[in-house]
């Protein structure tokens, strides 16, 4: 089965045997871009999180035939120079450790700030807590954010 | 360090590159076109352009050692920090060996504790060189030029010349004797908490992880593994799961399977069939299609419960002391007895859950053999493989790669072994293979089981008069523990006696090394102590402080003294910043921990509410005392994650076995902490001045659990003596 992705404003051609796989495995295996993480394949962790047409999902969880048409926006795609207000917070606040989590972290946070340019603390903690980090890093996390939306 | 040595070649990469022998005891020097492979420890190379490359030979997983090795030896260099590089080399057994320095192996929060001489070392030899390149160049004394912001300076003429600029003639210099270090007030990169250079990527997605290794022509690979620990693989039909389109190759992988005796590393590759595709995907639903059969073994139909009777009554007998002070039986002396106190912990098995799942990626050629993957001790993946493909070391080539968490659990070569084996079975086509979620979480190595039984004994004046502990566990390193050994304990105590014994051989799971290994049983004795306290109707500070003696150093083994200053210190500061002395109201309290790691000293606090049976942690202050800091930042995230760390094992964790089967498949069942759930948490340091750094990566990870169980006790007078306490009653 054919597809065409909008991956980061490129289009892509795909050919996959199932249309159930999900688009996590698209863009890792098929389209070569790796910053989107594998955690758990079950939109448990958020690792794999990307924006189909600009709104959070978990891409472990997403079919490929449910997005064709639609933009997708990876962590390669956020910034065009890595200074996305959330990536210069990040570095300044040193939040990442192993760092993999962290890709699925700032395209959640980024799809919050987009609908709550000046979230509460709850707010951070409502949106931001289905994103897991086994180093621990979510109270850097939350305060790279609130310095990002102020 | 006895004698250092250094090797020179500029062949290599048209500039200096700087070779470091850490126990050398002979003088190497490098001809045009030799190779390095022969020799040891290189860390440094200077580019044409100017551009330092810190090589990592040590695991980055997370714990930021990459940043702070580049900072120990850039301090002494004279870089600019920001054309500083990281390079991750591919590993070389000989030249980086693994002894306490130089080598690949990381763990035991001891990177930056081995390598602080090593590196400033490397960086100081590289800079006397440079130095003495220019004072040549420019036909002027040594002592005249300085090294700084990458390049050397004659004052007195008002030259410069870059690092870059100088590096080749340098590389033909004779290497320096000898090397003077910066006093550590003169440091500047050391002990400033410069951003980790790997940030750029990781927020852009560019780091390469083992799991996101490209090779052309490469296929991906699953196992179904045995659902049970020591069962086999009796048969299979892959008839439908071969129909799937996509799918290459399916086969046992028995072979490779059973027990694994590596030294020090003892581990286990469970039985299985491999499933080859040309996708993770088609891999994984060709996968649900197999029909297999196992034979379950010893381990069949077996539980957690089972296990933990077993546990128990081991605990109830004595062994021979592993190691006691004053009278080993002064706990059953009636004669100055008033009082015994007794009380059993369960520090249960864990899951690692790394947040990238286990994954190697290997192409077995008849003559060689490459492996991309995070590894910590890249040297058993090395031997393994060679064993394995029965082919020299040096034809396997192990890509070193940052991984996304490793807390001990890749420090196991099995990964490595399933991909090198798959490949080859495969006509040496490269393959990806991948654990998902539930390969990490129900067939995998958990984290060693600790029983731990405590009696303390109290005199007729109400005095701790005898402490009595007696630690089971189900991991042991391949190394019975027969030294005598003491629990890492600074309290001033007349008797005590500390018992030891394997219970390896009754485990449901292959044990391992998980971030804090054994010191989270053994700190399970500062819940004990606030019993003692409790009993004794002092406060849990004072009575701690009442048996700390100023100025007494414990002995606790041939290469360990604890000072009781250094923990005084750590629990004072802790007690300052959390306002120890400040009441709370009703339901809400706080609790506190002490625990060494190593020569790192950490004291806890954690204060908690209560509130209709619920728990919630509010704030944990955390004390260290590890030294000179070499990058506070960094340190004080290390601290924070390792108290998230061990609070997710204290809510959440355990592993527990039903049938034989790990039942925590994945994180709705081995739930982590999240954000809204993690408490503030306040890092100090201590020890402003220190001349060397101790560790830091795991020492905070053991102190959470038994601060919240002791604030839980304060609050509501229950003891919770088993973790996890998901589901205790806290109410009434």
């Amino acid at each position: 089965m054919k597809y065409q992705l909008t991956v980061n404003g490129t289009r892509h051609a795909v050919e996959v045997d199932d249309p159930t796989m999900p688009l996590l495995w698209v863009i890792r295996d098929f389209i070569g871009l790796t910053g989107t993480k594998f955690g758990c394949g079950l939109g448990l962790c958020g690792a794999c999180t990307v924006h189909l047409d600009g709104t959070a999902v978990r891409s472990c969880s997403v079919p490929v035939s449910a997005v064709a048409g639609k933009p997708i926006t990876t962590i390669e795609g956020l910034s065009p120079d890595g200074q996305h207000p959330l990536q210069k917070a990040w570095e300044e606040g040193d939040v990442p450790q192993c760092g993999y989590c962290q890709s699925g972290q700032l395209m959640q946070a980024a799809s919050l700030l987009r609908e709550k340019p000046a979230p509460t603390d709850a707010e951070i903690d409502e949106a931001m807590s289905g994103n897991l980090c086994r180093c621990g890093t979510y109270q850097r996390i939350r305060r790279a954010i609130r310095k990002a939306s102020t | 360090m006895k004698r250092r040595e250094f090797l020179r070649d500029s062949a290599l990469v048209g500039g200096l590159t700087l070779c470091f022998r850490a126990m050398g005891a002979q003088i190497a020097v490098a001809k045009p076109g030799d190779g390095l492979a022969t020799e040891m420890g290189d860390f440094l190379r200077i580019t044409p352009t100017g551009d330092v490359l810190f090589l990592v030979v040590k695991h980055e997983m997370g714990q930021g050692l990459a940043t702070a090795g580049a900072q120990m030896l850039c301090e002494e260099l004279g870089a600019d920090w920001s054309r500083v590089k990281l390079e991750f080399p591919l590993a070389d057994m000989a030249r980086w060996e693994n002894d306490r320095n130089g080598g690949h192996g990381t763990g035991g929060s001891c990177s930056i504790t081995y390598q602080y001489d090593l590196l400033r070392k490397a960086g100081a030899t590289a800079r006397q060189m440079l130095v003495a390149a220019a004072a040549l160049q420019w036909n002027v004394p040594v002592d005249s030029c300085a090294a700084e912001n990458h390049g050397v300076t004659h004052a007195a003429s008002n030259r410069r010349l870059s690092f870059g600029e100088l590096a080749t003639a340098a590389a033909r210099l004779p290497v320096p004797a000898d090397v003077k270090l910066k006093d550590t007030k003169e440091q500047q990169l050391i002990g400033k908490p410069v951003h980790t250079k790997l940030i750029p990527d990781i927020v852009t997605g560019r780091v390469k992880y083992g799991l996101d290794t490209q090779i052309p022509g490469m296929l991906y690979a699953l196992i179904a593994r045995c659902p049970v620990y020591k069962g086999k693989l009796k048969r299979f039909d892959a008839t439908r799961a071969r129909k799937t389109r996509g799918v290459h190759k399916i086969f046992a992988t028995t072979p490779i399977a059973g027990p694994q005796h590596t030294p020090w590393m003892p581990h286990d590759i469970r039985d299985g069939v491999a499933v080859v595709a040309n996708s993770f995907w088609t891999a994984r639903k060709a996968r649900d299609l197999l029909e297999i059969e196992w034979d379950e073994g010893p381990n069949a139909g077996l539980s957690t419960a089972d296990f933990e009777i077993i546990a128990q009554e081991h605990a109830l007998h004595r062994t021979d002391p592993t190691g006691f002070i004053g009278d080993e039986n002064a706990v059953a002396d009636l004669s100055k007895v008033r009082k015994t106190l007794r009380a059993s912990y369960v520090y249960p098995h864990q899951l690692h859950s790394c947040m990238e799942p286990l994954n190697c990626t290997a192409f077995a050629q008849p003559d060689e053999c490459e492996i991309w993957c995070g590894s910590q001790v890249p040297n058993l993946i090395s031997n393994s493989v060679r064993d394995l493909l029965k082919l020299p070391a040096e034809k396997i080539k192990v890509h070193l790669m940052p991984s996304g968490g490793g807390f001990g659990r890749r420090a196991y070569p099995d990964m490595a072994v399933e991909a090198a084996f798959i490949s080859r079975e495969l006509g040496n086509v490269p393959v990806k293979m991948m654990w998902t979620r539930e390969d990490d979480q129900t067939c995998n190595l958990v984290h060693l089981f600790q029983h731990m039984e405590y009696q303390a004994a109290l005199d007729a004046q109400g005095k701790l008069y005898a402490w009595y502990e007696k630690e089971l566990k189900t991991y042991n390193w391949s190394q019975p523990t027969i030294d005598p050994s003491m629990p890492a304990m600074a309290y001033d105590i007349p008797n005590i006696r500390y018992d030891l014994e394997d219970i390896i051989q009754y485990e449901l799971a292959h044990s391992s090394a998980w971030r804090g290994v054994v010191v989270h049983g053994r700190a399970l004795s500062e819940c004990f102590i606030d019993e003692i306290a409790a009993e004794l109707k002092q406060d849990p500070l004072a009575f701690r402080l009442s048996l700390l003696k100023p100025g007494r150093d414990v002995y606790i083994d041939p290469n360990l003294t604890l000072s009781s200053d250094r923990m005084r210190r750590v629990l004072l500061l802790a007690a300052d910043k959390a306002n120890w002395a400040q009441k709370l109201e009703p339901g809400r309290a706080r609790g506190i921990c002490l625990s060494p790691y190593g020569n790192t000293c950490v004291a806890c606090i954690a204060e908690i509410t209560v509130k209709e049976g619920k728990l919630k942690i509010n704030r944990v202050t955390v004390a260290v005392d590890c030294g000179r800091l070499v990058n506070p930042s960094s340190a004080a995230n290390q601290i924070e994650g390792g108290i998230v760390w061990g609070l997710t094992g204290l809510l959440y964790g355990g592993a527990p076995i039903e049938n034989g089967r790990l039942v925590h498949a994945n994180f709705h069942q081995n739930k982590l902490m999240r954000m809204n759930e993690c408490p503030q948490i306040d890092v100090h340091f201590v020890g402003g001045d220190a001349e060397r750094p101790w560790g830091i990566g795991e020492v905070s990870t053991p102190v959470g659990a038994p601060a919240v169980l002791n604030a839980i006790f304060a609050a509501t007078g229950k003891r919770l003596r088993k973790l996890p306490i998901e589901g205790a009653k806290l109410a009434g």
